[in-house]
């Protein structure tokens, strides 16, 4: 199955928030919540998805503080599985350990690893690892610059504001295939990630949970313009990637009845609009496999063709068992008709999802044409 | 053609702070109409909007209606803001409206502060919350504010001088708007873009071995 090619990548993306359930007030351990992502990922490999991704928390009530052990883990258990970040924060880890960390990853796996960069938002946790979130944005365009470098040049002669400098250091392991692994930026609100994907190229990741579809057509425009204007390509060859959150039950109003103690009691947006406002405010969908089916299909009128969906499903304290059944839903019912349906009128000059392969290849074709 | 937009704060039907506002607004165009300039305004009452605020402040996101008064407000040449009293500052629904406004909508903005009060003991608030908290969002707040009490609405309410107070303010409030002119929209978008552009060239300028200073 490995190196198959497919216009759009479906997975799952994941916070690992230690939630207690609203219905029984129990919350996992540690250790049980750790071990359901692993069960979360190898499920999803098992019902055919592409994607699993983890986000990066370094305070409770979240696990995720090591992700490449954490993706490490699961790609000794996986074969298939494409394993991402959401989001590697690019603003408070030093880029010489995400370089050595995803190196190492990408040997493990045989190349199944891509990242999503972010700058992280909680204020505290800056100077915990030494920074300071006032300085996020530039802090984020040299720690990138950086990491670039530092995955491209075999000897790197740097020095910046924000980290030591370096003399004649070389990457170990260098990456595999000589091919870095592809990068996405994500973003939850601002124009600043967008204009970072398309200066470099690189696939821009909208969040779109927290706010309505106008504010992620606006930002996946911005981010397709910019991609043109650096010339990296026509504005709907960018390579766009969208979030999207689900609960499913065969039949609608179970879903509804099931998923509404653990919306009401959510820790970001519980206690605020009710479901069926937000539902209709965001891109929410609880309800059928068929309506996830329909509303997922209406991404693509507002941001155009994209290469990756990732849905949260494993949030609020939502049980294993039934996020387990989220991803047989998913894989079984939801998935294989978006497959199908996305490739209807996607025009050929749409690249697919990028791949470890697919990276290999263009960097073969672009050392045969120099 | 002026655009004017008046937020209200009021909970109350009849609200004398809806009464307030409506005067301002008849005084405020008036003036500018004997001055040759004609201008259009906007009413927006907070209290149906209630829910939208509190959930747009939880969620970060601003629902359709509240979003369309965000549009009234921010499309405004200048905006006259009425709230009651409470509790020796603005109405907590008053502060969670301009806690949720998007950033820099009033950036420039020339705005008229009056406020209603059970007792003409409150008139501070003017002062002491409402400038400062427009000035803080950078709003050019007018220097005349109109504070009314529950005695300015009673039966003797021409003797009151309340007529005069908001005559004097809406002159003022005018003469601003006039100086001010047509209100030039900050686009915080466009700027934070541009400012990350020019970011990241110079960054890779300065990557760029040949440029490099050892």
């Amino acid at each position: 199955m490995r190196g198959e090619m497919a216009a759009m990548q479906f997975g799952i993306f994941t916070v690992g928030d230690v939630t207690p359930d609203p219905t029984t007030g129990r919350a996992p351990t540690e250790a049980k919540r750790i071990h359901s992502s692993v069960a979360i990922a190898k499920k999803a490999e098992e019902v055919g998805l592409d994607v699993f991704a983890t986000g990066e928390h370094h305070n409770p009530p979240f696990v995720p503080s090591s992700p490449t052990t954490l993706l490490g883990f699961i790609a000794a258990q996986t074969t298939r599985l494409i394993l991402s970040t959401s989001t590697t924060l690019i603003t408070t880890n030093d880029p010489v350990k995400i370089a050595e960390d995803f190196s190492v990853l990408q040997h493990l796996s045989g190349g199944r690893v891509d990242l999503m960069l972010g700058r992280g938002n909680t204020g505290p946790v800056y100077p915990w690892f030494g920074q300071d979130i006032r300085m996020a944005v530039p802090l984020t365009v040299e720690h990138y610059g950086l990491l670039r470098r530092l995955w491209r040049e075999k000897v790197v002669d740097w020095s910046g504001e924000f980290r030591g400098a370096l003399q004649g250091f070389t990457l170990a392991p260098q990456p595999l295939d000589g091919v870095p692994p592809f990068v996405w930026h994500g973003s939850i609100r601002t124009p600043e990630i967008a204009e970072l994907a398309a200066f470099y190229g690189d696939g821009f990741f909208a969040n779109h949970i927290f706010w309505p579809p106008s504010h992620t057509k606006r930002m996946v425009d911005i981010y397709r313009r910019r991609f043109e204007h650096h010339k990296h390509g026509a504005a709907d060859q960018a390579i766009v990637g969208l979030g999207g959150q689900v609960f499913m039950r065969p039949n609608s109003q179970d879903a509804v009845t099931e998923f509404r103690p653990y919306f009401d009691n959510a820790p970001v947006y519980g206690h605020g609009p009710s479901l069926e406002e937000f539902t209709a405010q965001t891109p929410l969908t609880v309800g059928s496999p068929q309506e996830v089916i329909d509303r997922t299909l209406g991404f693509r009128d507002y941001v155009g063709d994209y290469q990756r969906q990732l849905f949260l499903v494993d949030h609020a304290g939502l049980p294993l068992k039934t996020v387990l059944e989220q991803l047989d839903l998913l894989g079984e019912e939801v998935v294989p008709v978006l497959r199908k349906e996305f490739q209807v009128g996607r025009p050929e000059h749409v690249p697919d999802a990028p791949t470890h392969e697919s990276l290999v290849r263009a960097a073969e074709q672009a050392g045969e044409s120099a | 053609m002026t655009k004017l937009t008046i937020v209200t704060g009021g909970l109350r039907e009849p609200s004398s702070t809806r009464l307030l506002a409506d005067r301002l607004d008849e005084a405020v165009r008036a003036e500018l109409a004997e001055q040759g300039v004609p201008a259009t305004s906007t009413i927006i009452e907070l209290r149906p909007l209630g829910r939208a605020i509190m959930d747009a402040m939880l969620t970060g996101f601003a629902g359709a209606d509240l979003e369309a008064a965000f549009e009234a407000v921010g499309s405004a040449d200048g905006l006259i803001a009425v709230t009651p009293a409470f509790n020796a500052s603005y109405s907590g629904l008053f502060k969670s409206f301009f806690d949720v406004v998007p950033e820099e909508i009033l950036s420039d903005m020339p705005v008229m502060i009056a406020a209603t009060g059970g007792t003409e003991r409150h008139s501070l608030v003017l002062e002491h919350a409402m400038r400062p908290m427009f000035s803080y969002l950078h709003a050019v707040v007018s220097p005349t504010g109109v504070y009314a009490a529950t005695d300015d609405f009673g039966a003797q309410h021409t003797a009151s001088g309340l007529s005069e107070r908001i005559g004097r303010a809406s002159a003022d409030f005018a003469r601003l708007l006039r100086s001010c002119g047509p209100r030039q929209r900050r686009d915080v978008f466009a700027e934070e873009l541009t400012a990350m552009e020019s970011l990241l060239q110079k960054a890779t300028r300065d990557d760029d071995p040949g440029s490099v200073e050892d």
